[in-house]
């Protein structure tokens, strides 16, 4: 019975969103092929509005207002339809609308609301306003200003935390890329068993990083983690090594942003690994062939032949790994962000999550969102314009 | 300059042996094309005399200095590949003054060494490009160029011109042969176009299935192919075969297949009693297949056959001609006049006549 009604239930959620998939193609199946026709602005004004605010008010989603909002983007879709698309290309748009709608309530939606948040002032004190009255006080700019000057976290102001964040995505990315070189430059060559290392390699990375970053975190504990048991025995095996300091560490507690570095080295190399395995396996092995006859030493050969050849594949993914990265809430989060946790190892990010979700200030948190995105915005334009300029002297 | 000389080379891929003992030697100054078809390991019979390909047995000399273990840097050759292997990362100089810099060659001579090779080359203009802003004929030069640069004892040629269209390809053909009467080194070339190998050729090398079929002159492997398959392979279009069986009669040796007897002059094949039932391939060029013109003194006698098709090729005609269940190839001044369907009357010049046998392949005839 347990299993019937479970199956009823995703039955009933893939005959939901089938439908809701239905109902939209519908609605832009009518602008697309009456845009052109006299009654097509009066029926499809007093259709639409009318029909959703019904289905909505019956689905118990029903509010003031609702109507005339309604009607009004209705009038913004008709006219879109009737002046601007008029009818060209409609099969094309038909079959990207139920993407495009999706894409508009996943981030644009949340973009805009973001926005409109970060000039007004949603916080613990304000937030029954807003659900009272749907008004929040509007304050300008001042949530950009405080973003520099109030430090979101107990500890660290923005610029603090600002430096830490690129010390960060500095460290992890340059030895994301060196790792996966390497391993890229080993598993590229004639080796037994390459698929079960490629494989083998690959796992932190295919693993879930919740999964992956909790089990690293126990191998960092002070007393039962692999590490600490290993630097022990190193340091009993030899007193030389002891005595230059080698010996267990408190990770999480004294060095939780090294911990949380390590920990998110080794999920990150595999990425890289794969992104340079393909592209050292699409370098054709004719220039390599003309560098022996060249007289190329192996060094000579990976400075001017490999990394050149492999920069287009390289610099896109440094630039996704350096968002990635400098964006990453998964690693610090898990490994310190649990009550109890130490601030020490925050970086902007999580920073920013700490701030909206433990200290509530949802409108300050909004304005740092913006701030990090445009941080990240003119890193990839960087980025990009540097790689452009390099493929033109191609 | 030098001499090259491969002594028993054999190469195994797992259990495949693409060269079974090649034996070849190359004399100083030659221009020795390597000609088969694909598969035939002519390239990588190259490739090892590069060093860039495992020698499974046999020696190699460069010079009478065994280079089988040594790095192909060091075995001063210079290869242009097939694909033109330029770095596409450097420009034009750069390309070609690779392997100095490598060397850390005095810079003067580097650029000195650059100017040369791009003066013979007519690159002058072209030492700043990308190799992408290349035209084809223009990448093969620059890969030519890089070779020159080195001045090596022997240049390699890894069927340089196949990624070319048919014009450049000419046109490339006719300069690399000016290249050699003016740089006068030891080349080798791979081809498996045997047009490229009759043009350029000092000496052909015919390989097929990992074995050397002849080693000649063109003018020799045309005029005496040494089996079936260099019959077969070089001249085109390709030449007449036509299957049968050899009878001696007082004091000659008569061929007959099912559709076509013919009397052999003892020039072509003396009336020994060893050939009588003897099953053979006669091969006959396109061009000894006299039809519709007066047959010269060293003809067989006339027979009739009826015109299929005709191609006109400007100069020349294909005539497709049919004798019984027997189809020949006949190649005539243009133009021939007749209407396909018409009766035309060939014979066969003995001059230029094989006789091969049909289990060992081989030429028998003079």
């Amino acid at each position: 019975m347990e299993l019937l009604s479970s199956l009823y239930e995703v039955a009933w959620f893939v005959f939901v969103v089938a439908a809701g998939i239905a109902v939209l193609e519908g609605y832009f199946y009518y602008h697309f092929k009456f845009h052109d026709r006299p009654w097509f602005f009066w029926a499809g004004l007093a259709g639409f509005p009318l029909l959703a605010w019904l289905g909505l008010g019956a689905a118990g989603l029903g509010k003031e207002g609702l109507f005339a909002w309604l009607f009004a983007t209705e009038a913004v879709v008709l006219l879109f339809f009737r002046h601007i698309v008029k009818g060209r290309n409609s099969l094309a748009y038909l079959l990207l609308a139920p993407a495009f709608t999706g894409l508009a309530l996943l981030l644009v939606y949340p973009f805009v609301f973001q926005i409109y948040l970060s000039f007004h002032d949603l916080k613990l004190t304000t937030i029954m306003q807003w659900k009272q009255t749907g008004t929040l006080p509007f304050v300008g700019l001042r949530q950009y200003y405080d973003v520099f000057t109030v430090p979101p976290l107990a500890e660290a102001g923005f610029f603090k935390l600002l430096g830490r964040t690129l010390w960060w995505t500095f460290v992890n990315v340059f030895f994301h890329v060196l790792g996966g070189f390497a391993l890229a430059l080993m598993l590229n060559n004639d080796i037994r068993f390459k698929g079960v290392y490629r494989t083998l390699l690959v796992i932190p990375w295919a693993m879930p990083q919740v999964v992956a970053v909790l089990a690293m975190r126990g191998e960092f504990h002070s007393q039962y983690g692999f590490v600490n048991i290993i630097l022990n025995k190193i340091a009993a095996f030899s007193p030389f090594l002891a005595s230059l300091g080698v010996g267990p560490v408190q990770w999480l507690s004294d060095h939780p942003l090294t911990t949380c570095m390590l920990i998110n080295v080794w999920l990150g190399i595999p990425f890289m690994m794969v992104v340079i395995l393909g592209g050292l396996q699409s370098i054709s092995s004719s220039y390599y062939d003309a560098a022996d006859i060249d007289g190329a030493s192996y060094f000579q050969k990976l400075r001017f032949i490999t990394l050149p050849l492999i920069k287009p594949v390289l610099m896109p993914a440094v630039t996704l790994g350096t968002v990635w990265t400098f964006n990453n809430i998964n690693v610090i989060y898990l490994v310190t962000g649990q009550a109890g946790g130490t601030e020490q190892a925050d970086i902007l990010v999580s920073a920013l999550y700490k701030a909206a979700f433990t200290y509530n200030r949802y409108s300050y948190s909004a304005a740092f969102a913006i701030v990090i995105f445009l941080i990240l915005f003119a890193i990839s334009v960087f980025y990009l314009k540097t790689f452009d300029a390099a493929k033109e002297a191609r | 300059m030098a001499t090259v000389k491969f002594a028993g080379i054999v190469k195994n891929f797992k259990d495949n042996q693409v060269l079974k003992k090649v034996d070849l030697e190359i004399k100083d100054h030659e221009f020795v094309v390597i000609v088969g078809p694909s598969g035939c390991g002519k390239t990588t019979l190259l490739r090892m005399l590069a060093g860039l390909e495992e020698i499974s047995g046999g020696e190699i000399y460069i010079d009478d200095t065994l280079v089988n273990h040594l790095h192909p840097s060091k075995r001063q050759i210079a290869m242009v590949f097939q694909d033109y292997a330029l770095y596409p990362h450097m420009t034009v100089e750069e390309n070609m003054s690779f392997s100095l810099r490598l060397k850390n060659a005095p810079k003067k001579e580097i650029k000195a060494r650059v100017a040369e090779a791009a003066n013979i080359l007519q690159l002058g203009k072209l030492l700043h490009r990308m190799p992408k802003q290349l035209s084809g004929g223009q990448r093969q030069r620059v890969a030519i160029g890089r070779a020159i640069v080195r001045q090596p004892k022997v240049f390699l040629f890894d069927e340089p011109l196949s990624n070319l269209d048919a014009k450049l390809r000419e046109e490339m053909r006719v300069e690399i042969a000016k290249l050699y009467q003016r740089l006068h080194s030891t080349i080798i070339y791979v081809t498996h176009d045997q047009v490229e190998a009759m043009t350029l050729a000092g000496r052909i090398v015919i390989m097929n299935q990992g074995v050397i079929q002849q080693v000649g002159t063109p003018i020799e492997v045309y005029r005496k192919p040494a089996n079936l398959f260099v019959a077969g392979f070089i001249g085109s279009p390709t030449m007449n075969f036509i299957e049968g069986t050899l009878r001696v009669e007082k004091g000659h040796v008569r061929f007959s297949s099912p559709s076509l007897s013919l009397d052999l002059p003892s020039k072509l094949l003396p009336a020994d009693g060893s050939h009588e039932g003897r099953e053979v391939t006669l091969g006959v060029r396109p061009d000894d297949v006299c039809a519709g013109r007066e047959a010269g003194k060293n003809c067989s006698q006339k027979f009739d056959s009826v015109l299929e098709v005709s191609e006109l090729l400007g100069h020349r005609e294909n005539l497709y001609l049919k004798t019984g269940d027997l189809r020949l190839l006949a190649t005539v001044e243009a133009f021939f006049n007749q209407s396909p369907g018409s009766k035309v009357p060939v014979c066969l010049n003995f001059d230029n006549m094989h006789v091969f046998d049909r289990e060992t392949q081989a030429r028998i005839s003079a």
